[in-house]
């Protein structure tokens, strides 16, 4: 999970993620970022999270808790 | 005019059909045995293909749990099955992967096992087919999967749109060579559909989008059986005279 952060940066092609940066407030944030972020999720750590899950979730924090928990 | 009296009467044919645990390849595989098909079901789930087997109609059906990524032993896969079943008449390739990642993500590794199960595992199937041991010697049909995809664009099906589309390309090819030989080539180009495959992409979709797809569907999504019926149609005599086509099975989604 230690890469979690960078690949979300990746994704959102920003530099850096913090915690509690909130998701929908990334500049490219759309449908097809939210798609990336669950394709990713799913191929790097196994965890399958719907379209209506990631919705619900505000902060970088708070997905990388449910990524952690789904793990387990 | 010639041809039996009911040209979808399939007595006394084989067919193969991969993909057979679910979705259209199960939907293609009971309708084969209903009209009198004998079959030869393959999958990589064998509880999937043991549920299979206990629902088709009919007696001497075979499976095979194999995993289509295994390229280099298909050809030989279906030359064993011939040699202890007999010639095969048909061929349905319906075992597919999804793929729905946006161009960002589509490192080659990513799309790698999609590429070989949909489009590299159809030519080894064909490969595998035409073989003078394998084909019936009165003529043979095959149908292969295409998709919407590979015929009209959606954002993140860049991947499976180009394995679909080389489907397509692949069909005109070997229909014009196999041709000679009595086998037909076609495939069918679904829009969505109610299936397995359907369930795991439609969960990357929020509800508002689920309802923008359903709405592109003018006859609304597809069950497997409407796509079964189409593929069995082109298996069949019904389609003597087809090969070489791309036929379109989607409820309307290409027609606006």
């Amino acid at each position: 999970m230690e890469d979690f952060y960078a690949k979300l940066a990746d994704i959102l092609e920003v530099e850096e993620v913090k915690p509690n940066d909130v998701l929908r407030q990334f500049e490219n944030w759309d449908s097809l970022t939210a798609l990336s972020i669950l394709a990713t999720l799913d191929a790097s750590y196994g965890v399958n999270l719907t379209a209506m899950e990631l919705r619900k979730i505000n902060t970088a924090a708070e997905l990388a808790a449910t990524v952690e928990n789904r793990r387990k | 005019m010639t041809g039996a009296a009911n040209p979808l009467d399939l007595r006394g044919r084989r067919f193969l059909v991969t993909g057979a645990a679910s979705g259209i390849g199960l939907a293609t595989a009971l309708l084969l045995s209903r009209l009198g098909g004998q079959l030869v079901v393959i999958d990589s789930n064998p509880e999937g293909l043991a549920r299979a087997l206990s629902m088709f109609e009919g007696n001497g059906h075979v499976s095979h749990c194999y995993d289509l990524r295994k390229l280099d032993e298909i050809p030989s896969l279906l030359m064993e099955v011939s040699a202890s079943g007999g010639p095969l008449f048909g061929l349905v390739h319906a075992a597919g992967l999804s793929c729905i990642q946006p161009l960002r993500l589509l490192d080659p590794s990513s799309y790698h096992d999609v590429l070989r199960v949909n489009t590299e595992a159809a030519l080894a199937l064909a490969r595998g087919f035409q073989h003078k041991k394998v084909a019936d010697p009165a003529g043979g049909s095959i149908v292969f999967l295409a998709s919407v995809m590979a015929l009209v664009g959606s954002p993140g099906a860049v991947a499976y749109g180009m394995t679909k589309g080389a489907v397509t390309g692949l069909v005109k090819s070997l229909a014009v060579e196999l041709a000679t030989r009595g086998i037909r080539v076609n495939c069918v180009a679904p829009g969505f559909v109610k299936t397995p495959m359907f369930e795991r992409v439609s969960s990357l979709w929020d509800a508002e989008q689920r309802v923008q797809v359903e709405a592109a569907h003018p006859l609304g999504l597809g069950e497997p059986e409407d796509v079964a019926n189409s593929i069995v149609f082109l298996l069949a005599d019904t389609g003597r005279w087809i090969t070489g086509s791309v036929l379109v099975v989607d409820g309307g989604y290409t027609a606006r």
